[in-house]
């Protein structure tokens, strides 16, 4: 029996990995492509790394970084392997693989690590009417096409959404001689980082369409996307009648949102939270199953790269103690989201006499100026601080001691803005 | 020279090409899209109705409860998917309660079997989400759902197995009705000759009808919007769900389907252009805000897909299914909309045994093979089978969409198989690649890679529905 498994070798799996091998752990990372790295592997714009190396590097020298370093440390890994299930056996897990090399394996682990990443939300998610042609993707499926296989999906070229893998693609597919007419957004500002905001569209003369969706699709005789109708919105997001403009083009790139990847336990009867669409976790990364973990984009949807090494590095440390100690049988208090504040983690915390810090991650649903993030306890605050400027598109966090929480109340993280 | 000519593809189609192959006749079926199943058939709800709507004495009440319990026969004979779900029609109120006795009265007309009426508190019990303002139920237990692509492979498969011809790509531009034939002129200029025409061209039956007199009926479009709620909402309710019917047809239902998804809708509009699928904001509104009287909190979130299907409604209000009146040998399968599908199997012996009377012409083919074996999809299979099948073929062990668990080596079985494709709509039709939450955003470039390997092509030449139209413009790194 293994003590540690972990599923997914992108970011998060490999630095969980590593550190979990560093304390002398028993690791298994299974890997479902042919290649570690994940996502990165894609990513060949510069702009990862600053916070762990203090460089600036792209993403398949990101994820080279450690993947020298599992092979320096004789970490086990498997490629070409997909998990297909996972099941409570004993104290542990029994997990299930398949791969064309060995066929279907079961491998039984003390402790499970979930880092299977993200999928992208697609032109059905959002429910875009009109037409069903080719020629409308996912910006991250635009994005491997054109960087690891080598085929242009488009010439002339539309993005709806401004997160930050369709600002990416929107340089990416004009420095590649494609013509791109604009980014919409839905929302009244940005929810892509402000440096790609700057250097994809601005520096590239691409128009940025704030308030606006894509309100129909239509299709050519061949079945290919032939135009797009774009709509200005209320303030309701309901189209304007009359704002209709068309605009000719062969793609369309979404970039519509993440949706964290974690159907492979849902099975095992984790607590799901509705608003981060994971599972609920508390402050060691561990969901409502013992042993079972879940880090990097599969918990929730992180800005940088940086931030899943550092959190995955943290999720191993906490991975470690579990297999010392077991899981300590103090109570819960939930964690709330309250005023302002979307999803967060961890949704629930144990709370000990220890000086142990907790480092909670959410986000704003909308932006605020001049924002004071207040915790508070039966109604006392416990923390405050102050911030400039938050928006939605980055992720906040703060960090507090356990000494600082009672243990009998539910914790409200509000987001209040300053008067 | 043909004995019959089938024009038209669809479920209906190719279960005549089948039925045919049971005589010794010619038979072509000539299809103008790139694949079987590729309109009306493609976008539908997937239900083999019990029976309730049809008025009675009509061939589609005759037709759809007959071919509902054929459908049992094809599950064996073809391994076609069938889900014994069973169905609620339900009433909100007196009045609604009222108008569903009439459906209880077309039930005892049209011989629907073991039909009952429970209380609303009755039918939770069994499907606690549905929606608490329901007061009556009306239960269907002979209500299935299969999976209408898999209908219309299997068909034409069997029906190729036993001699049937069929083309795809080829429209038929004109028909001459000639002394004792037909000559049925194609776009490519080819002409075919066949004593007999039977047109089973779905919403086009008026357009080829019109090619050699005035049709005895005119389609019209009525499209149909639909949501496809992920599989991960399986179990939210397990049987169909009907709201009571109304003159724009059976309403917006609730669908669990044969691979775990529900299904919302349809929508019933009428559209100028017959031949446009496309999903609208109000279509899609309307099927949201009708869905919802059904059950309560639908998980509207897990939404991963909507598409629309056209019907082909006729003014004739029935199925039309007879020989033309002024040309002997021209047979009409007319306003084929729902229960279409679950009429197909009566339809198909229906047209062949009383319409057409081929039985009385020709004798059976000796080496008529009824069965047509599909091993199920693979995810599904118990483990000792799939163990015992990566053993034989390694190719099993490596799946190549998540999320719908499908392997390697069915999507090759799906490109080279009697009907096989080398598109990505074909795959994903024939295995479901790429239908699952992630809509093939993490397994399109696999199965790309895997068609252009198998087909010996370059990726550039994979196309999304047709081989002529590729989903790339071309190559951005020229590998030496």
């Amino acid at each position: 029996m293994r003590e540690v498994l972990v599923v997914g070798g992108g970011a998060a799996g490999l630095a969980a990995a590593i550190a979990c091998h560093s304390y002398g752990r028993d690791v298994l990372l299974v890997e479902r492509e042919h290649q570690l790295g994940g996502i990165l592997n894609q990513c060949i714009h510069n702009g990862f790394g600053l916070d762990v190396f203090h460089e600036e590097y792209t993403g398949p020298e990101y994820a080279y970084r450690f993947i020298e370093k599992a092979k320096a440390c004789h970490l086990d890994i498997v490629c070409d392997t997909t998990v297909i299930d996972i099941n409570k056996y004993e104290d542990g897990f029994v997990v299930r693989m398949s791969s064309e090399k060995t066929g279907i394996q079961d491998v039984y682990t003390k402790t499970c690590l979930l880092t299977t990443g993200s999928y992208e939300r697609s032109r059905g998610h959002i429910s875009i009417p009109g037409d069903r042609p080719y020629g409308v993707l996912t910006a991250g499926q635009a994005q491997r096409y054109l960087n690891q296989d080598g085929y242009m999906v488009g010439k002339r070229v539309f993005i709806l959404g401004s997160g930050d893998i369709g600002l990416i693609m929107a340089r990416r597919m004009r420095l590649e001689g494609a013509e791109v007419l604009g980014v919409a957004e839905r929302l009244p500002f940005s929810n892509g980082l402000t440096r790609n905001i700057v250097q994809c569209l601005n520096d590239f003369d691409i128009p940025l369409y704030l308030s606006h969706t894509v309100t129909s699709i239509q299709s050519d005789e061949h079945q290919r996307l032939k135009s797009i109708e774009l709509s200005t919105l209320d303030s309701h997001f309901q189209p304007i009648i009359g704002s209709e403009r068309l605009i000719e083009v062969d793609t369309l790139l979404l970039s519509v949102g993440l949706i964290p990847d974690v159907s492979l336990i849902t099975s095992l009867g984790v607590e799901m939270d509705q608003r981060s669409k994971s599972v609920v976790v508390d402050q060691t990364y561990q969901t409502t199953v013992d042993g079972l973990f879940v880090s990097g984009n599969a918990l929730h949807i992180h800005d940088l790269v940086d931030h899943v090494t550092l959190e995955s590095e943290r999720v191993a440390k906490h991975i470690d103690d579990y297999l010392t100690h077991g899981r300590c049988d103090q109570s819960w208090i939930q964690v709330i989201p309250g005023k302002n504040v979307g999803a967060i983690t961890p949704q629930r915390i144990q709370v000990s006499g220890d000086k142990e810090e907790v480092i909670f991650s959410f986000r704003a649903t909308k932006k605020i100026k001049k924002a004071s993030v207040v915790l508070l306890q039966n109604k006392k605050v416990i923390f405050e601080k102050k911030r400039q400027l938050i928006v939605p598109a980055e992720m906040e966090t703060i960090e507090i001691s356990l000494d600082s929480l009672s243990s009998n109340h539910a914790l409200v993280v509000n987001l209040e803005v300053e008067r | 020279m043909y004995d019959y000519v089938i024009i038209g593809a669809g479920v209906i189609g190719s279960a005549v090409a089948r039925e045919l192959s049971k005589y010794q006749v010619k038979v072509l079926c000539i299809e103008k899209e790139n694949d079987v199943a590729n309109v009306q058939s493609l976008a539908n709800s997937a239900i083999i109705h019990a029976g309730h709507n049809p008025i009675p004495g009509s061939l589609k009440a005759l037709l759809s409860v007959k071919g509902n319990h054929m459908y049992h026969q094809w599950e064996s004979d073809l391994d076609i998917p069938l889900l014994n779900l069973g169905a609620y029609v339900v009433a909100h109120n007196k009045e609604e309660e009222k108008r569903l006795e009439s459906y209880v009265e077309n039930c005892r007309k049209n011989g629907v079997p073991e039909y009952m009426l429970l209380s609303g508190d009755e039918a939770r019990e069994e499907e606690p989400h549905l929606a608490k303002s329901i007061s009556k139920v009306l239960f269907l237990p002979t209500t299935k759902v299969t999976y209408p692509w898999e209908v219309a492979f299997a068909c034409m498969e069997n029906a190729i197995e036993n001699g049937v011809e069929w083309m795809k790509n080829h429209e038929v531009v004109a028909i001459q009705p000639k002394e004792n034939h037909f000559a049925i002129t194609l776009k490519c200029q080819e002409v075919i000759e066949t004593k007999h025409v039977i047109n089973a061209a779905g919403v086009n039956a008026d357009d080829i009808g019109a090619m050699i007199e005035t049709p005895p009926f005119k389609v019209r479009g009525r499209k149909g919007e639909y949501f496809v709620l992920d599989k991960r909402v399986k179990g939210f309710m397990n049987k169909v769900i009907y709201p009571l019917p109304s003159d724009k047809g059976k309403g917006v239902l609730m669908t669990p389907q044969y691979h775990g998804e529900i299904l919302l809708g349809p929508s019933s509009e009428f559209v100028t252009d017959k031949h446009r699928a496309n999903t609208t904001i109000t279509g899609l509104e309307y099927v949201k805000k009708n869905a919802s009287l059904l059950a309560d909190d639908i998980p509207f979130d897990d939404i991963i897909r909507s598409f629309a299907g056209i019907r082909s409604t006729s003014d004739y209000h029935d199925f039309y299914i007879k020989e033309s009146t002024n040309h002997h040998g021209f047979y009409y399968l007319g306003g084929i909309e729902s229960p279409g599908l679950t009429a197909a199997p009566a339809i198909a012996s229906y047209l062949v045994e009383e319409v057409m009377r081929v039985n009385k012409q020709f004798s059976p083919n000796p080496n008529f093979q009824p069965k047509r074996r599909k091993q199920k999809a693979f995810t599904h299979l118990p483990m000792n089978i799939k163990k015992k099948l990566i053993k034989k073929d390694k190719r099993y062990g490596h799946i190549v969409c998540k999320c719908e668990g499908v392997t390697e080596k069915e999507i090759i079985d799906a490109i080279h198989g009697p009907l096989g494709s080398s598109t990505i709509k074909g795959i994903k039709k024939r295995v479901r690649a790429g239908a699952g939450r992630c809509q093939g955003g993490y397994c399109e470039d696999k199965i790309v890679k895997i068609i252009a390997r198998e087909c010996g092509v370059s990726p550039l030449n994979v196309g999304y529905d047709r081989e002529d139209s590729p989903l790339f413009f071309n190559e951005t790194k020229v590998k030496k």
